[in-house]
């Protein structure tokens, strides 16, 4: 039996999703692919637990959750954290899922060119080194003759990426339009339905746990941005960084904006457009009962393409199991080619 | 019948003869073709006047084929095509002189403000929907130049997809 032996960096929702859900699928990856995935090492912002014969994924998340750090896994707990860790442990493939820097593009930045070098494949759901450093990561892991893959960076669970590249590989695509954050949407779909201040609104949402305790990243629009700048490099050839989008959030949209619009028939919307000519994340009107109109955390994306029209695709833009479920894919996609 | 029509095609060769080969096809005659080439409009597009006759049917026909093929009928009997548009302005918009921006607006070629909707809240930041309408093809100028005049009086400017 081949084996795929896995270090998951970043233990937070996406890394305790990936680890979830490698419990629940890696009978059908064997029974599917022949290969067993096995998590040799995991590792949080201080901490790891390492063990080359493989870790149970539910007692990580057990130890996690109950002492808030990895070092209390039962005998394989460690010390050992950050990049070290790749060289604690014999790995063939790394998930990096550790929190996105849109200014240093640390920790991924560094340890993802350290997997590279050591010959392994990559598959992230990180969005900072991908939107300031698309072509020198893209093309490091060329050089190193490693697959790296990012569909999780975009959309979460929503298929774009791959989907783009594969599905309509016929095609080519000349725009992508779509609403990339979930918890602006959320705010904005409340906003609509309960005709309530944004203040209220994003309050009501980090309650929830929708938005962060520093909602910056996502209302003021540049966790849309990255993506439109990963989709940009990745499926338009567009060679952009982060300083090129141009970005306007949703913290100024009043209660009064959102009524007037419904009024005639609109609703707001925060939109992200990646064409040749425009790289943009504003907030926009969209016709009530268009493509566009899909309320809550979820994700929609058309894209226009040459052969086949306009293609539509939705799906939930964030959770740990839904991000996870594209970083297994991803992983699969690996198992398929190389094992 | 006669009917007279404004296109606009694209100057690329064989455009002209992809929009008036099916004209005879439908039951139509062409009267006149005048095709402009030396006056481009903003968007690279030459405007064709054609002149047709024929029972109305036919005409209606000819009409929806050209919809079909996606060639923009600009004029109709001497009638211009329009497009109705919606953006939505936040800011300090009477502060900032409303009459003076819907002034600016309508002195655009060929838009016109023909909604005006403002909500006023307090000492805070008001907003406002303009209804405008646009000749035909000029969406994107209209949002361009509108958006202008809102960056001018520091107005965020929420615009159609």
């Amino acid at each position: 039996m081949k084996e795929c032996k896995i270090i998951i960096m970043g233990f937070g929702s996406v890394g305790q999703g990936i680890a979830q859900s490698i419990a629940l699928k890696k009978a059908m990856i064997k029974d599917k692919y022949g290969v067993e995935l096995k998590v040799v090492a995991a590792a949080d912002s201080s901490s790891s637990a390492i063990n080359q014969d493989g870790l149970e994924e539910m007692l990580l998340i057990h130890s996690k959750n109950s002492e808030g750090k990895l070092s209390s896994y039962p005998d394989y707990g460690s010390e050992v954290s950050g990049l070290d860790v790749l060289d604690a442990v014999e790995y063939d493939l790394l998930m990096e899922a550790t929190p996105t820097n849109i200014e240093t593009a640390e920790p991924a930045l560094s340890l993802t060119h350290k997997a590279f070098k050591q010959g392994k494949d990559v598959v992230t759901s990180n969005k900072g080194h991908l939107a300031i450093k698309f072509k020198e990561i893209t093309k490091a892991a060329e050089d190193n003759g490693v697959e790296f893959k990012y569909e999780a960076s975009v959309g979460g669970a929503m298929p774009i990426i791959n989907f783009s590249r594969e599905t309509l590989s016929s095609c080519g695509i000349k725009s992508i339009i779509g609403i990339l954050n979930g918890t602006t949407n959320y705010i904005l779909s409340r906003m609509t339905s309960e005709g309530s201040t944004y203040d209220i609104t994003l309050k009501e949402s980090q309650e929830l746990g929708i938005a962060e305790t520093d909602p910056t990243q996502d209302v003021e629009g540049i966790d849309a941005a990255c993506k439109t700048v990963i989709l940009a490099n990745s499926l338009l050839g567009i060679d952009a960084t982060y300083d090129d989008v141009e970005v306007n959030g949703i913290s100024n949209i009043t209660s009064h904006a959102i009524n007037l619009a419904d009024k005639d028939g609109y609703l707001i919307k925060l939109i992200a457009e990646v064409s040749p000519n425009t790289l943009k994340v504003s907030p926009r009107l969209v016709k009530k009962g268009s493509t566009y109109d899909v309320s809550g955390t979820l994700n929609m994306a058309t894209i226009k393409t040459d052969l086949a029209g306009d293609v539509t695709v939705m799906g939930l833009g964030a959770g740990s199991l839904e991000t996870a479920s594209a970083m297994l894919t991803d992983v699969i996609s690996i198992l398929k080619d190389k094992y | 019948m006669r009917m007279n029509l404004v296109l606009e095609l694209l100057d690329v060769p064989g455009q002209l003869v992809s929009v008036l080969e099916p004209i005879s096809g439908l039951g139509a005659n062409l009267v006149t073709v005048i095709h402009k080439r030396d006056s481009k409009n903003e968007n690279g597009k030459i405007p064709v006047q054609l002149t047709l006759e024929g029972e109305q049917e036919n005409l209606n026909r000819v009409i929806d084929r050209f919809n079909e093929l996606g060639v923009d009928i600009i004029e109709k009997d001497g009638v211009i095509n329009k497009e109705f548009i919606s953006t939505i302005l936040i800011g300090h918009i009477v502060d900032k002189d409303v009459r003076d921006t819907t002034d600016k607006i309508n002195a655009l070629d060929g838009i016109y403000v023909v909604g005006f909707d403002i909500k006023l809240d307090g000492e805070d930041k008001s907003t406002a929907l303009i209804n405008l309408e646009v000749a035909y093809g000029k969406k994107q100028f209209a949002f361009d130049e509108v958006k202008k005049i809102a960056d001018e009086k520091d107005l965020l400017m929420i615009n159609e997809v």
